[in-house]
């Protein structure tokens, strides 16, 4: 028993490393996706064509090898981040161009309706966007959004090959240790705890954006 | 000359090769309703949308109560283009309430942010003209609850709530169940009656040969005819005007 408290301790110390990746990450990519988003809407084509290039990019190679990119390639041409911003720079770019697709698609999907009406009761852009288009455009996305963050959740384990000791890596070391995959039963159980709060919570956030639907 | 609200001049557009309207001339007075007819194509929901910058035009003048909105095709700059046009508010087709607001917030939004009324004024003048509408029940649902006739009510006290001097109709009606059409009609008639100057793209007969003062036919982007109710359909001068009133009675 002694053991397996030890061992949860070790590994919810590596939650912890998995924890601040997640949150920063969200933190920084959601508004960094929704910038890129309007640029990708631009009527300034070198910026629409440049934001178009950076998702085709970010989606189109895998996370994994952005990482390694991040962590041993840049220090090459003499960029050397610490190991946790290194991380925190791959997936925020990364995770920023996918949820930059997800606003895209959702701001397309209000109706011109609802810019014709905001400009003829004389409102702002600024004012039409921040009071009549984005909380629609919010609950548009809340699903998409949602769905990425719990698959945050899951590639987070991937600074596993930068060798920073995430809950994933703690829980292999001890288990290479000692014979024992209760490691890696306890991780599992982690994630799986995470994404059940998580869901809750994106419910919650649904109902309370959603409660204008008929 | 004090009296006139609108005057449209010579107004040309074009989406691309198509040419949608093709020199209108048209002035509106106070207290005039105007019901526009026409097939459709025939250009009478963009003349509508040029007179509030929907639709921009190419050629012509705009002037709405003697301030000019646009001249040789040329708009004034965005702030008086704000000022000119805080003199006109519209009705559209598909009602375009916020989804995400509820009536009472559909109403007040404008007021509190453009006019900078206080709150509490905007919410005794919304639940006034809501009350005016025959809908003060509705006051804090959203617009989902509410049946398509409903919602264009609303949609008039919206616009109502900014104090318009014309009010622009796009086929008020064209969305609605036949049966909710009456209620709406008849909001719009009480307004008339009020001597609300008004200009309305219609396909109500009805409405416009009791309601309005002066029906416009328009066909292929022109002004074919123009009269009041009661000549304009007992003795149409224009053979299109009679192809068209036949198709419609």
């Amino acid at each position: 028993m002694e053991k397996f408290l030890n061992m949860t301790v070790l590994i919810f110390q590596g939650a912890g490393v998995t924890l601040e990746i997640f949150f920063i990450t969200l933190i920084l990519a959601l508004p960094i996706g929704a910038l890129a988003a309007l640029g990708r809407l631009s009527k300034i084509k070198p910026l629409s064509l440049l934001m178009e290039f950076y998702v085709w990019i970010m989606r189109g190679t895998p996370l994994m090898l952005q990482l390694l990119f991040v962590y041993f390639a840049l220090p090459v041409v003499g960029l050397r981040l610490p190991d946790i911003a290194a991380a925190l720079l791959a997936f925020t770019l990364n995770y920023a161009a996918y949820f930059a697709e997800i606003f895209r698609a959702g701001l397309q999907a209000i109706p011109r309706g609802q810019f014709e009406a905001s400009k003829v009761l004389g409102l702002s852009h600024w004012h039409t966007m921040k009071r009549i288009v984005f909380p629609q455009v919010l609950r548009i996305v809340l699903p998409p959004i949602s769905n990425e963050t719990i698959n945050l959740v899951k590639d987070t384990s991937l600074i596993y090959i930068l060798a920073m000791n995430d809950l994933l890596r703690v829980a292999r070391t001890i288990v290479q240790r000692e014979f024992d995959m209760t490691p890696f039963l306890i991780a599992a159980i982690f994630y799986l705890a995470m994404t059940a709060v998580l869901t809750w919570a994106f419910k919650k956030l649904e109902a309370h954006y959603g409660k204008y639907d008929a | 000359m004090a009296n006139t609200m609108l005057e449209l001049t010579g107004i040309h557009k074009s989406f691309g090769e198509n040419q949608v309207l093709r020199g209108i001339d048209l002035i509106v007075d106070k207290g005039e309703v105007v019901a526009i007819l026409g097939p459709s194509g025939s250009g009478k929901s963009t003349m509508l949308r040029c007179i509030n910058h929907l639709e921009t035009i190419d050629k012509g003048d705009i002037k709405i109560k003697n301030q000019t909105l646009a001249e040789n095709g040329i708009y004034v700059d965005e702030k008086k283009q704000r000022e000119v046009l805080s003199a006109t508010g519209m009705v559209f087709q598909q009602f375009n309430l916020f989804p995400h607001m509820t009536v009472i917030e559909n109403l007040i939004e404008a007021p509190i942010y453009v006019k900078k009324i206080s709150r509490d004024e905007a919410i005794k003048t919304a639940e006034s003209l809501l009350e005016k509408v025959g809908l003060s029940e509705v006051r804090d649902r959203y617009p989902a609850r509410l049946s398509g006739g409903q919602q264009q009510r609303v949609a008039i006290a919206r616009a109502l709530a900014m104090m318009p001097d014309i009010l622009l109709f796009d086929e008020p009606t064209s969305a609605l169940d036949p049966e909710l059409t009456g209620e709406v009609l008849k909001t719009m008639r009480e307004l008339a009656a009020e001597h609300m100057t008004m200009i309305v793209v219609t396909h109500e007969m009805a409405f416009a040969r009791e309601a309005a003062s002066r029906v416009i036919f328009m066909a292929g982007g022109v002004i074919v005819e123009e009269n009041n109710p009661k000549d304009f359909f007992n003795n149409p001068k224009e053979e299109r005007t009679k192809l068209f009133l036949r198709n419609m009675l």
